[in-house]
Order: structure tokens, then sequence, then C-alpha cells
């Protein structure tokens, strides 16, 4: 009996020895932690959680860009110094809870701004909602994000809102009575979309209009016969939301074998990448958060003068304007509730109503989402070009 | 003789009475940060033992842990959430009436979770263990990728890709380290069971083993269901401790970080995999100071760099693999008797001088 417990409680013993030292660091830090506070005692902090290495650490840097320019612009609130904290959640939904926590409790700050990636914004809210920090995400669009959590808000519209658009628009703009959907299965992008699509399409055009709903995998690169079955079955339009790059290849080959219906996709089309493959081809449609073309506010003409100068070499790009709106409606809703104090920012932030933001103008709901203008671009002359704005119903 | 075995039941006691302390005392004082990094470092170890048992001890060379974890953390997460915020969470469409009123407490449904797992483990296992080497990689990289698809694309089940939220949060430590060393004692005792023996005999050379008289594939498929069902056990408590899961959370590069524990502390080592796993998930955090931007006294500005952290554990591994290929621990494990001989002799020492 007691040769056998020796051995495992053996590693028990450095278990305890390796935790001693984490406190022991822990320690350290906390007192370091309290003196930093002390001295600046007349700063508002804000915290900003976003993936700068990892799957999705390009849109985490666009936001960051965005967020920086406007902390450039206004550095001051309330007559105090804003001073941010940026830090990386490396793409992991384990790093993100962390990274809301390391803000919270060792930078405490007042409010916090992030994530894109709607994944890693689900794993940092329980974490400011246990602590009631208020955050404002600048692009997650899971509608789950906000559910239930009285203390995340957010400046992009949702997923279901952006397949309801796109799905008005086919019906009202494109005249379309029947649908085909091409989703990439591994994407839950692509198919959260497809199914908001799906829901809102077969409402307004009956049970049947969706024709076919075809699938494809990350990566694939002939979809000739996904486009043979779609075009079989002859829909008005074809829904393909995804990655920019297999869509790209996607669209193309739809128009090389003759499939000429408008097709309509997501956010995530507004790349460089995309429209190289498709440049010479028309009737293609998308929605996304930003025009750069039609400033919709007064502040989307500051934004876009000011993106210019300070990143001359950089194209304007959503996610930088949304991170931009997080920060300005951060501070503007500081000024409303006259206090930094976390409690009142949420309860301003919570009220917030015809906020002029570079996206457009923005009204939170109840469930602290962005009710705004969603803006569709389309492929024209090789270059996107402005189409149309949606108001929301 | 004697003699010894008090004084290592005497030690053994002491360190446990020394753990319950400290976790009796964090849960109190700790700030909840350091609780988090504290309670991610247990599942990290769960991880990394389990993950060291497939590849360190048997020698399979299987990716497939976050597969098993995903599994493990949606089981664990339908069962536990309230049939009232199910019906909130799955506004798409509703989820399938059968699990619509299920709502069990923490720790069945923990196990439930690692059971789950292993089966999966042990069905996939069949097909998947007749392959060796970089073939069985292959083989469970695309299995753990299936079960990400499927999960994305089982709506009524999974939620698909929006996710589960408001799981039951656990904050305590007891349930994290409690389960963590409860593990550390199980794998412990399977290492140096029969069963143990003959793994590391698959290991060292599988003709040599199968000469021996050791049923190669019953043996692998073991060592892997084990494997799979703490895994499972493991992505429970992720999910508990972030309290909500989701298909992208399962990337195949969530393997490679756990493989990554399981190479710098030894392959071979359950010692060295649990010092690692704290070490790393600790240093994790730790080394955000080097992505701030530093100031040398005014003198030199640095700003920022994310991703730096990274580049200081790719520099680790790549010192380990190049001139420590054994790891921290090798295939050593701790042991009393080791540190009371050399106590022993430094005693002696002292004495005859």
């Amino acid at each position: 009996m007691l040769g056998i417990k020796k051995r495992y409680i053996t590693i028990v013993a450095l278990i305890v020895a390796v935790s001693m030292f984490a406190v022991g660091c822990g320690g350290g830090a906390e007192q370091g932690a309290d003196t930093d506070k002390e001295q600046a005692a007349d700063v508002i902090k804000i915290g900003v959680y976003e993936p700068l290495t990892g799957t999705n650490a390009a849109g985490g840097q666009m936001t960051v860009e965005g967020i920086e320019l406007a902390n450039k612009l206004y550095p001051e609130v309330l007559g105090k110094k804003v001073e941010l904290f940026i830090v990386d959640n490396k793409s992991e939904k384990q790093e993100a809870a962390n990274a809301v926590e390391r803000l919270i409790g060792k930078e405490k700050v007042n409010v916090i701004i992030g994530s894109y990636g709607s994944s890693l914004a689900m794993a940092g809210g329980p974490v400011a909602l246990d602590a009631k920090v208020p955050v404002i995400g600048c692009s997650p669009t899971n509608p789950a994000v906000t559910l239930d959590n009285d203390f995340y808000f957010r400046v992009c519209f949702i997923d279901p809102f952006q397949g309801t658009v796109m799905s008005n628009y086919a019906t009202g703009q494109l005249g379309a009575k029947t649908a085909a959907i091409i989703q990439d299965v591994q994407q839950d992008y692509s198919v959260g979309l497809s199914s908001y699509f799906e829901k809102a399409f077969k409402a307004t055009n009956g049970d049947t209009a969706i024709v076919a709903k075809v699938n494809y995998n990350t990566g694939d690169k002939d979809f000739s016969a996904q486009l043979t079955e779609v075009k079989s079955k002859n829909p008005d339009v074809i829904f393909a939301p995804g990655n920019f790059l297999e869509c790209g290849i996607l669209v193309a080959k739809a128009r090389e074998l003759g499939i000429n219906v408008p097709i309509l996709g997501g956010d995530t089309w507004e790349a460089e990448e995309f429209l190289n493959q498709v440049t010479q081809y028309k009737d293609i449609y998308f929605s996304t958060h930003f025009t750069a073309e039609e400033p919709v506010t007064q502040v989307s003409t500051t934004f876009l003068d000011e993106f210019k100068n300070e990143y001359p070499d950089k194209e304007v790009n959503a996610f930088a304007a949304l991170g931009f709106d997080t920060y300005i409606l951060a501070l503007d809703a500081m000024e409303r509730a006259g206090s930094a104090d976390s409690q009142a920012i949420r309860d301003a932030l919570a009220e917030t109503k015809d906020f002029q933001g570079a996206t457009g103008i923005i009204t939170l709901d109840i469930n602290g989402d962005a009710t705004k203008t969603a803006v569709i671009k389309k492929v024209a002359d090789g270059k996107f070009v402005y189409e149309t704005k949606v108001d929301p119903q | 003789m004697d003699d010894k075995k008090q004084i290592k039941f005497i030690l053994n006691i002491a360190v446990l009475a020394l753990i319950c302390v400290f976790l009796w005392w964090g849960n109190d004082n700790l700030s909840s940060f350091y609780i988090r990094i504290l309670n991610l470092s247990a599942i990290f170890v769960i991880l990394g033992i389990s993950m060291n048992l497939v590849l360190g001890f048997t020698g399979m060379f299987s990716l497939g842990h976050s597969g098993f974890m995903c599994i493990g953390a949606y089981v664990a997460s339908i069962l536990t959430m309230s049939p009232a915020s199910k019906e909130i969470i799955y506004f798409m469409e509703p989820i399938t009436p059968i699990l619509a009123q299920i709502q069990w407490p923490i720790f069945p449904a923990i196990i439930m979770a690692g059971v789950v797992a292993a089966l999966f483990g042990f069905l996939v296992g069949i097909p998947a263990l007749r392959l060796r080497d970089d073939y069985l990689a292959i083989a469970t990289l695309g299995f753990a990728e299936i079960i990400r698809i499927i999960v994305t694309n089982t709506i009524t089940i999974t939620n698909g890709a929006l996710g589960l939220k408001n799981i039951p949060s656990v904050k305590s430590m007891w349930v994290y380290w409690g389960i963590a060393i409860i593990t550390i004692i199980i794998l412990k005792k399977i290492v140096n069971s029969s069963w143990g023996y003959s793994f590391k005999a698959i290991r060292d050379n599988e003709i040599a083993a199968e000469a021996m008289g050791i049923n190669l594939f019953s043996h692998k498929l073991l060592s892997f269901s084990i494997g799979a069902f703490f895994a499972g056990i493991a992505g429970a408590l992720m999910a508990f401790l972030i309290t909500s899961v989701d298909p992208t959370m399962f990337r195949f590069t969530f393997t490679f970080q756990i493989l990554l524990i399981v190479v710098l502390g030894g392959m071979g080592s359950l010692t060295g995999s649990v010092i690692s796993a704290v070490a790393i998930t600790i240093l994790m955090e730790v080394l955000r100071v080097v992505e701030e931007p530093i100031n040398f006294f005014g003198l030199l500005q640095i700003p920022g760099l994310p991703g730096m952290r990274m580049v200081i554990f790719a520099l680790g591994l790549l010192l380990v693999i190049l001139y420590y290929r054994q790891g921290l621990m090798g295939t050593r494990e701790f042991n009393w008797d080791y540190i009371l001989n050399k106590i022993d002799s430094f005693r002696k020492r002292g004495a005859s001088m």
C-alpha cells in the first residue's frame, strides 16, 4: 500500500512546489500593479483584447489600427488622459478569457474593447460580466455574444441581420423568387450566414424558394460538381458566403460555366484576393459594414481623412472603421455618464441612441446590438463599387 | 528500510496536506485572475499527461486530442445547461427534444464527457491504430477535423456555428486541481502496472513486444481510449472554465500546444508533463511583459511587438530539440528515494570529513 502510494504522491509534491512558485510570482506582480495604479490615478484606462497573432491576426490588427487612430485624435475624456492597454488573445478562447481577466484584475481598466472573432468575444464576455465591466465589441457578428449578457455591446450588425439584408436585397432589388445556397461546411461563419439567409428567404418567398443547398470544404479548388448541380436547378440568385479565397475561385468558375445569375456573399468578400479573381465579371454583390465612397456621417469623413494621413500605404477597411467607432463610442458614453465608473459607463452605453460613428448611425437595442445601416457593394469595372444602403426596418 | 518507508509516508501525507491548505487558502485569497491561470494549468496538466500516455509511453503519434476535447466539452455543456438557457441559446433551430430537459450536476457530466470521448476513441482507434507513425498522425488529425465539422453542422444538437454559452461556471480550484491530481494518480498507477510495462515495450520495439506475447492491437487501443477519456474530461473542464464552447475552439493548433507541453516536459515522463504544463501556462501570462512597449530609461523606446511570447517558446523548443532531445525530465520521474539518498550521502560525507 505504502509502496504504491509513494510513487504517485511524489508527483503531487512537485505540483505544490510549482504552485507556490506561481503564487510567489503572482504576489509580486500584484504589488507592482498597485503602485502603478496609484501613479496613474488620473488616467482613464481602456483595455483592448484583440487577436494580434494566430489565425485571426489580420482582422485584429486592422481593428487595433482603427482604435489607435481614434486614440490619437481623441486622447482625452472628462479632462483626463486616456490610456490604451492592448493585449493579444492569440486567436484562442482560453487566452481571450485570460486577457479580459488580466485587463480587469491587473490593469483595472474602466471599459474594454474587443474582440474580432465571435468565438473569442464569447470567451471574454462572461469574465467581464462577473466583474461588471462593460465591453464594446467591434466586429463579433455572432448573435450569441451579447445574448443574455448585460455588459456586452457592439457597434457592428449581427449575422442574422446580414443574412436578412441580403435576402431582402435579392427579393426586392434583384426580383429573385428562388435561390441556391453554396456553403463552406467547415466555416461556422458560412454555415451561420447561410442559415439566416435561408430562414429570411423562405419567409418571404415560401418554403420551396431555396432550390439547392450544396456544400464544399475550406481549401477546395474545384467547384464544378457543386456548380453543375446549382445550374441544373436554375435559381434566380446564388448565395455563397465564405472565405474570400475559395469564393473567388467559385464565383469565377460559376461565370465560366455560364451561370449568369447574380451571386451574393457576406462581408468577408471585401478583400483584394477576392477582387483579383472576379475582376472581369459583374452581378456580384455582398454586404459590408462601411464604404469609403459614400461617407455615411460627418465622422466617416473625419475617419477617412485621418486614416489616409496616418496609414498612407494602407487600404481603408471596415474593421479599422469599426475599431474607431468602438473607441469614440466608449468616450461618448463616459461623457454622457459624466464619470469613468464601469457601472455608469454601462448604463450610458445601454442608452446609446443615434450615435454618429464612422460606419453609420448607431442605436443600441435591448440586447446591446447595433441597429444600423448595412452597405451593399458590387463588383464593377474591376473594383468594388458602392451599390446601396439598407436601413434596418 | 522500514525507517525510510515511514519517512516517505510522512512526506507524502505532508505534501497532500500542504496542497489542501494551499487550495483552501487560494480559493479565498487569490484574485480571480490567478485562480483562472492556475485552473487553466490544471486542465493543461490533464491534457499533457493524457497525451503523454499515448505519445510518450505507448509511442503512438496521435494528433486527435483536440477532437476528443471537443466531444467532452460539448457533452458536458449540453448535459449541464439549464433548460431555460437552452431555449434562449438555440434560437435558430430548437434543440432535439430528448436533450432539451436534461440537466445533470457537474460531476456526473464530467464523467460522462470522458466516457463518450473514450467511446469515440475506441471506435476511431479500431481502424486508425492499424496505422503507424506519420500515417497515424494524419488519420487522427483528420478525425479531429471531422469532429469539428460535424459539430458545426449538427445544429439541433450542438447549435452549430452559434456555439453554446451560459454553461454553468465552476471557479473552485478544488474541482480543477482535484481532478488533475486524481488523473495523475490514475495514470501513474497505469504506467507502473503490467499494462504500463507493455505500453513501454510496444513503444521501444513493437516486434520484440509482440514476440513477448503482448497483444499489440488491444494494448494500443486501451492506451488510446484512456488518453481520449482524459482528453474528454479536460474538454469538459475547459467548458466550465470558459463557460462557452464553439466549433472554432478546437482547431488542430490546439493539439500542437499540448504537443509542446509533452515534448518540452519529456516524452515518457509524467512529472515532466506536469511541470511543463504548469510552467508554460504561467509563463504565457508572465511573458506578456515582452510584448508591451519597453522604455529603457527614456533613452530607447521599443514599441510593443505582439507574438514575442511565441518567439520565446519557439526558441525554447528549438533549443530543446537541438541540444536536449529528451526534454526537461527525459523518461525520469520525481521520487523521494532519490532525494533521500542525496541527503543521506550528503550527511555521510559530512560525517566522514
